[in-house]
């Protein structure tokens, strides 16, 4: 009996290392990416990132990025989340369990994981090659192009965040509010969406970070822009893209530049992470 | 007054005045499961009736005929009639509008909706009858008294419903049901996620609300069903074994299985 007891305690211990290994080995390489970028983004924060443009070059700052990449994105959730949370709602409430339902909802799962290039080059098909029709063959690079196809790579993840929130609203509110004779519709907009708002909200946010550090998709499409623009039409820079393009450049001055901008959109992307952790506390506690 | 004999009738009930709900020949099935196997039953008006049985004998099922809830769900059909006042309201020409503002129902769970303990209330008055801002305030008060929750709640009729305890959340379910005036009060097994004191008020409400509306419940609980109701009826495997004068029941029950069921020989 000792020994085999024993031999329990003895492959817990061996299984619980190996796991407590692969953990740290996991969590080593996070923590060495995060501390990259705060020593090198942290020693390269200047004023003059938030107050100069890039056409300055490595006397230059960020700012035409950083307010590209607020009016990109901004674009891209405007486009995905109404499109995202009717398409979610559908599929939650009215294609529940049907096989066309099934179907879309596996087809959504196929978009969440589509290589972002794709969605890049797919915007620049189908609206900036055709566009160059009005401009007489000039290009048409633009801000506007660049937050569609932003919007096709939230889309998915809006889509999944509605429909799992609202299928774990417990059916027996639908019961209840059904008994008492309300209809479908307004059960939906007015009960299940209210009920499953702070879930919703989360996953808009979870898809605002995805989007932020998005670089491929914008490539052929905002293209990029050294001067500062606010309009969505015109060819527009982003923080991802001048950190692509920074980072590609040998000189050290654009490379500290290129580290502060990561270290930005790091920044962001925690923000809004530990928001949408603090909605969805917010809601549990509330149950 | 139901004698053995008089079981074997399509109907059992002791022949008092015109039944509210007249349940003839009610066949049930889930995609293939025979869950109703011809029920007759006569609810009668003003009283509360009890529906007793083992898990899975069809007594939430029956229930969840009476309002046609059973219809949001695909592949669930029910055949047979059930006749409130005499119109058959499993008749799609019934309309639904119609039938669930005559038929209130409150579930197992407490399911507050995600709003202030006031709109609870109002919500449902609101899809049926347009009001004042002064007569909806004096609607949603006779329903939270009519719920026996006005006193704990008067003074936060603002806060989210969330925030109630799990009975004063059940409370509120019957007030909002009853707000609606319906003439029919389906309770589903309405104790059973709550604690013994809750659940004393519960059935009090019950006791007072009979007055004015035909209550039928469903329960696990046989001490409940002898405690609260005036006529209980027996289900087994989807069939009414036996409907009767609660006290006949459970004291002198006409069927073998009732008695078995009864005195916990199985269930």
């Amino acid at each position: 009996m000792d020994t085999l007891y024993l031999r329990r305690r003895i492959t817990n211990a061996f299984a619980l290392a190996l796991g407590t290994a692969a953990t740290l080995f996991g969590l080593a390489f996070l923590a060495w990416i995060l501390w990259a970028t705060l020593r090198q983004g942290i020693a390269a924060l200047d004023w003059k990132l938030f107050t100069k443009i890039t056409a300055y070059g490595d006397q230059g700052g960020l700012s035409n990025a950083m307010v590209g990449s607020l009016i990109i994105n901004l674009i891209g959730i405007a486009v995905a989340t109404p499109i995202g949370v009717l398409a979610g709602t559908w599929l939650a409430e009215y294609a529940n369990r049907t096989r066309l339902g099934e179907s879309i909802r596996f087809l959504n799962d196929i978009l969440l994981s589509a290589p972002s290039i794709v969605m890049g080059l797919f915007v620049y098909t189908i609206i900036v090659l055709p566009s160059t029709v009005l401009t007489h063959g000039n290009t048409t690079f633009s801000g506007f192009a660049g937050g569609v196809a932003l919007a096709l790579i939230a889309l998915p993840v809006i889509v999944r965040t509605t429909d799992e929130m609202l299928r774990l609203v417990p059916s027996t509110l639908r019961e209840a509010a059904l008994s008492l004779g309300v209809p479908q519709w307004k059960l939906t907009s007015q009960i299940l969406l209210r009920a499953a708002r702070s879930g919703i909200v989360t996953g808009v946010l979870l898809a605002l970070a995805r989007i932020s550090g998005e670089t491929a998709p914008l490539l052929f499409t905002a293209f990029g822009n050294n001067f500062m623009t606010l309009n969505p039409l015109d060819k527009m820079s982003s923080l991802p893209q001048v950190i692509y393009q920074y980072a590609n450049d040998p000189g050290d001055t654009l490379h500290a530049l290129a580290w502060a901008g990561a270290f930005v959109v790091t920044l962001f992307v925690l923000l809004l992470s530990l928001t949408s952790r603090l909605l969805l506390s917010r809601k549990v506690s509330h149950d | 007054m139901t004698s053995p004999a008089l079981a074997l009738a399509p109907s059992m009930a002791p022949p008092a005045a015109e039944p509210k709900l007249k349940v003839r020949d009610l066949h049930f099935h889930y995609d293939g499961f025979h869950a109703l196997k011809g029920i007759g039953m006569d609810v009668p008006e003003k009283q509360v009736t009890a529906i007793i049985g083992p898990s899975g004998c069809g007594k939430s099922t029956l229930l969840r005929v009476f309002n046609r809830i059973y219809a949001i769900y695909p592949k669930l059909k029910a055949s047979g009639s059930i006749e409130l006042d005499g119109e058959n309201i499993l008749d799609p020409r019934y309309s639904l509008n119609r039938l669930r503002s005559k038929v209130g129902m409150v579930f197992q769970k407490p399911v507050p909706f995600p709003m202030t303990i006031f709109e609870n209330v109002a919500y449902g008055i609101r899809h049926h009858e347009r009001l004042s801002k002064a007569d909806m305030e004096a609607r949603v008060e006779l329903a939270l008294r009519g719920g026996a929750l006005w006193d704990e709640v008067k003074d936060k009729l603002k806060q989210n419903a969330l925030g109630l305890s799990g009975g004063q959340q059940q409370r509120l379910c019957i007030a909002r049901a009853i707000a609606l005036k319906p003439e029919v009060l389906l309770l589903d097994e309405p104790t059973s996620a709550l604690d013994p004191i809750a659940t004393g008020r519960i059935e009090q409400l019950i006791e007072e609300l009979k007055s004015q509306f035909t209550i039928v419940i469903v329960t696990h609980n046989m001490q409940q069903a002898a405690r609260v109701s005036d006529q209980t009826a027996f289900m087994y495997l989807g069939e009414l074994i036996e409907f009767d004068n609660t006290e006949k029941i459970f004291t002198k029950p006409g069927k073998k299985q009732t008695e078995d069921y009864i005195t916990g020989r199985f269930g």
